[in-house]
């Protein structure tokens, strides 16, 4: 040891410094394109934060294995912002001057989402909300984009399922009373009277909420013959469970934000035969869903994927796609969202942006039902 | 009519649930007069223990509840000698804001070790459902209502009739005087404590399995609806607690029958507001029973806060004025943006808590307000959005005094307990007076900030904006604190008796305090509602309110500096740790611990 003196070290050391700057120079080009990413990662939606991150990582890996973009690799940075409007905006003016993004994706929830539209749009960088259903989103500017299905889409199919497949006539219609649950309340209640049902009762539930039982005396005494669940998963198992604690023994049709194998695992027997209209289901014979449930079980340990890693994955790949057109120019980069036809979508079958609105019309439908504690196509039979 | 029964149930059931959180505050507020921000942490604590103890290891139900309380009882020993009995002889408030930092710190590890996803936890007791009314009741409510009122039963013939019990009584009455008389205050502090924590790990388990659904979101939710509770039923009443929690189960389960579900918390708030009016110490306190203790003046040490030179104020106020000239990044100055946003709030709030002595938990509830007002006037009136911001200031003001005026006669705690409740029906009633807030859509399309008709778009000009105004309101504040108006509020914070005793008429000075707190917390809602452009009745939430508390205490109570910088230093400190990705709010729950350790009177001291 005592061979090595301070001036080979030094020696060493620069070789090193001179090998680590010339692997620089050489990949320079090779720089990855950066994504921001701004959702929560701490605080009350963390949970969604965390999902976000299996779709995008899944989607990465299968881009990258693909060659990336042109040569390039994509990743994201994740910024989190525990879904609060004040750290919302400040990340939103961090993306914007730094020149390395290209395109940001997020915020969760409304409030956070929409402070901060009005600083992407001033700074021209594209805001690509995927999870964003608050009609007026999209109405923030032409750097505002959405991938999230449209409640105007997806309740009307919602609709169809309780009303016209599974016969229902008068129902009780229980949704989370945030910005989406009653956009999406009043999609249903409206498509649901245009097929003829009746909507005997209507409840809304804040967020934090665990006791339903009350809200399901008031259900049962307007004497519905099923009741609609505009929740999430969790607070849709716990209706559910409690639904049957108190004696409703009626049909539940729930939105598809629920399908999620927790929705199973925290509702146990009461989520059995469950309706719930979906986007995809496992068994879809399409090779983009049979890749995204395939690729993601493997990456995750048999883990299931659920919507909200479906919209993550999707948006993902929607974002590869768009700078494929677009390049790295930020500009291009929005022009190229009203470029894109086509792509593969787990939601979507394809996406193509309807230019006008800047969402995408047309979202996969399928009716599951629970069956024996796992979601299956629904075969006709009433339940 | 066989709905009624049902819905009565329904709300014994549900207070049940409450009863279990509510005995462990009332517990640990009989003895500290504290209210453990972080047994709700315990309580989420003890429901992952049991996940772990139920799924993982197989535990029989007896064993998983031993182990459960052991653990919770450990948690609770830990915090009670390293975050809390270091503080015993500092400034009365340092012990409730280290709870605070406490429950950033076991929420996050809690988050941490086990993902932010939902876990179901399986009930081990038998499936069988009786049928009661028109629903059906199962063993864990037994089970639950068993451990609820026998815990508070056994802890009753514990205070009444043994020697620990009374040594508990005793240094809750008075702790010098206990302490002379031999008990060993520390030791009595360790054992409740640890009965208390091992009550809220056990009830974090039974309600986890109660819902088959544990996540970290649960805690603070629990804690609100224990301390309404417990406030209900007397605070520091063990009792009480059962019976305070039954009555909100009941209120809740009557409201939603009558009005609908979403006006469900409407209805347990407005509970405890009316509650605490009528009987401020509770239904079941007794005549004898000592007033509730005047938190001001003990709760807000005399300390010797650090002058700062008006030069080197001078100075840092020019500096800040040509940040925006330097080549800072737009990240920094919309950070400081928010800084100068929660500054005007914490000034707002460290004049009526700090310097007139109503520590309020309420105060979003001001920005809400002013947000809304300054946006619905400029949207549907066309008001220009300088003028709009000032109506909403205004319509703070005074909106925000004629609803905290009831609470005027409370003292200590109590202050604390309704404007917390006042906030959270604010917020209620935002998202349930449709017509006029638009619900839970919230407002979008809000102009963005202009004066006399020229845009400030640009982050310079909007951080110019924000910070005028914020020197403007300290400056003002300065000279209000400096005249006769000031020394009266202080002399009403450290002694009403003598105050009113002078001629000082309380009520119409904690008015003008609320006037000119509410204008200043009504400026910076407005100010954001048209930064934002899009609110809804989650933007300005209970988090803002523990958030700007945070920032004052920090700063030192009453002190226009201290507020600012600590505005500076909590909106700056999770923006620097934002490298460390998930663990930064872990992080900041430490540095506030130990800012809270170090210097429990405030960076700057209370003035």
């Amino acid at each position: 040891m005592s061979n090595i003196n301070r001036r080979t070290l030094v020696k060493g050391s620069l070789a090193m410094m001179a090998g680590a700057a010339f692997s620089r120079a050489a990949f320079a080009d090779a720089d990855p394109i950066l994504l921001g990413v701004s959702g929560p990662l701490t605080g009350p939606n963390a949970q969604y934060g965390t999902q976000w991150k299996q779709g995008f990582d899944l989607a990465l890996d299968e881009i990258t294995a693909a060659g990336g973009i042109n040569g390039r690799k994509l990743a994201y940075t994740f910024e989190d912002s525990q879904s609060d409007p004040r750290q919302s905006v400040a990340i939103a003016q961090k993306f914007v001057s730094d020149p390395r993004i290209v395109l940001e994706l997020g915020d969760f929830s409304s409030p956070a989402s929409m402070a901060a539209s009005p600083i992407y749009q001033r700074g021209g960088l594209v805001q690509f909300g995927f999870t964003n259903s608050h009609p007026d989103f999209t109405k923030g500017g032409d750097f505002m984009w959405s991938t999230s299905v449209s409640q105007a889409d997806e309740q009307p199919l919602l609709a169809r399922y309780a009303v016209k497949s599974l016969g229902l006539k008068k129902l009780a219609v229980l949704h989370l009373n945030t910005d989406w649950g009653r956009t999406s309340r009043d999609y249903f209640n409206n498509a649901a009277k245009e097929y003829g049902a009746e909507i005997v009762v209507t409840e809304g539930y804040i967020a934090e909420e665990r006791d339903f039982r009350s809200t399901l005396v008031r259900v049962r005494d307007a004497n519905p013959d099923g009741l609609v669940l505009i929740s999430y998963y969790s607070d849709g198992a716990l209706i559910a469970r409690q639904a049957r604690q108190v004696g409703l023994k009626q049909v539940i049709c729930a939105a598809s934000s629920v399908y999620s194998p927790k929705f199973l695992e925290l509702g146990g027997d009461a989520v059995e035969d469950v309706h719930v209209g979906t986007r995809y289901f496992p068994e879809d014979k399409r090779p983009e869903v049979q890749n995204f449930i395939a690729g993601f079980k493997k990456k995750y340990n048999g883990q299931e994927p659920d919507a909200f890693n479906a919209y993550a994955y999707d948006a993902m790949n929607m974002a590869a796609a768009v700078i494929r057109i677009g390049g790295t120019d930020r500009k291009a980069i929005r022009d190229a969202f009203a470029k894109v036809k086509d792509v593969p979508s787990v939601i979507f079958g394809t996406a193509t942006f309807d230019v006008a609105t800047r969402r995408i019309k047309g979202a996969m439908n399928a009716e599951l039902v629970v069956r024996n504690g796992k979601f299956a196509l629904w075969d006709g039979k009433p339940t | 009519m066989s709905s009624w029964l049902d819905y009565t149930i329904n709300g014994l059931i549900v207070g049940n649930v409450y009863a279990l959180v509510a005995v462990g505050l009332a517990l640990i507020f009989g003895v500290s007069r504290l209210i453990n921000f972080a047994q709700g942490s315990i309580y989420l604590v003890g429901a992952y223990i049991g996940w772990v103890a139920v799924v993982q290891l197989h535990t029989p139900l007896p064993l998983t509840i031993i182990v459960v309380a052991v653990v919770a009882a450990l948690v609770g020993l830990i915090i009670e000698r390293f975050g809390l009995r270091p503080l015993q002889n500092s400034v009365r408030i340092a012990p409730l804001l280290a709870t605070i930092g406490i429950s950033f710190v076991l929420d996050q590890l809690v988050m941490l070790t086990f993902s932010p996803n939902p876990r179901a936890l399986p009930s081990q007791l038998p499936d069988v459902r009786f049928q009661v009314g028109g629903g059906t009741i199962g063993p864990l409510d037994l089970l639950i209502a068993g451990v609820g009122i026998s815990s508070a039963l056994l802890l009753f013939v514990f205070l009444r009739y043994t020697k620990l019990g009374w040594a508990v009584r005793a240094a809750s009455q008075d702790r010098d005087a206990a302490m002379q008389m031999g008990v060993d205050v520390n030791r009595v502090n360790q054992t409740v404590f640890g009965i208390a924590a091992a009550l809220g790990g056990v009830s974090g388990l039974l309600v986890g399995m109660y819902y088959n659904q544990i996540d970290t979101a649960m805690s603070l939710q629990a804690t609100l609806k224990g301390v309404v509770a417990e406030v209900v039923g007397g605070a520091g009443n063990v009792p009480g607690a059962v019976v305070g929690s039954m009555l909100l189960g009941l209120v809740e389960s009557y409201g939603v029958a009558v009005f609908g579900t979403s006006y469900r918390n409407l209805f347990a708030f407005l509970l405890l507001v009316v509650v605490l009016v009528l009987r401020p110490n509770g239904l079941f306190a007794s005549a004898r029973q000592a007033p509730p203790e005047p938190l001001t003046g003990t709760f807000i040490a005399p300390s010797r806060p650090l002058r700062i030179p008006r030069w080197a104020l001078a100075v840092a106020v020019a500096a800040f004025a040509i940040l925006p000239l330097l080549p800072v990044s737009f990240y920094v100055l919309q950070t400081l943006i928010n800084a100068w946003l929660l500054g005007m709030l914490a000034l707002s709030l460290t004049l009526v808590a700090g310097t007139i002595g109503q520590v309020s938990l309420g105060h979003a509830a001001l920005l809400a307000i002013g947000a809304y007002t300054s946006a619905l006037l400029s949207l549907t009136l066309n008001v220009p959005v300088g003028l709009a911001i000032i109506a909403g200031g205004l319509m703070s003001a005074a909106l925000g005094t004629i609803l905290i005026s009831p609470s005027f006669r409370l003292r200590g705690h109590y202050v604390s307990i309704a404007t917390l409740a006042i906030g959270e029906i604010v917020s209620l009633v935002i998202l349930n007076w449709e017509s006029v807030t638009r619900g839970p859509i919230g407002i979008s399309g809000i102009p963005p900030l202009s004066l006399f008709g020229y845009d400030l778009i640009s982050p310079a000009s909007v951080y110019w904006f924000a910070f005028a105004v914020m020197v403007v309101l300290a400056l003002l504040q300065a000279r209000l604190l400096g005249s006769h108006l000031g020394r009266s509020f202080r002399a009403i914070r450290d002694d009403d008796i003598a105050a009113r005793a002078y001629g000082l008429s309380l009520n119409r000075y904690k008015s003008l305090a609320f006037i000119f707190g509410g204008f200043a917390a009504g400026l910076s809602g407005g100010i954001a509602a048209h930064l934002y452009s899009y609110i809804n009745h989650e933007t300005f939430n209970t988090q803002q309110s523990i958030l700007a508390l945070t920032v004052v205490i920090l700063g030192g109570l009453g002190n226009i500096v201290g507020a600012i910088v600590g505005a500076v230093a909590l909106v700056g400190i999770p923006e620097m740790f934002r490298i460390a990705a998930e663990y930064r709010i872990l992080i900041y729950g430490i540095v506030l611990l130990l800012l809270v350790r170090f210097r429990p009177q405030g960076l700057l001291g209370t003035i």
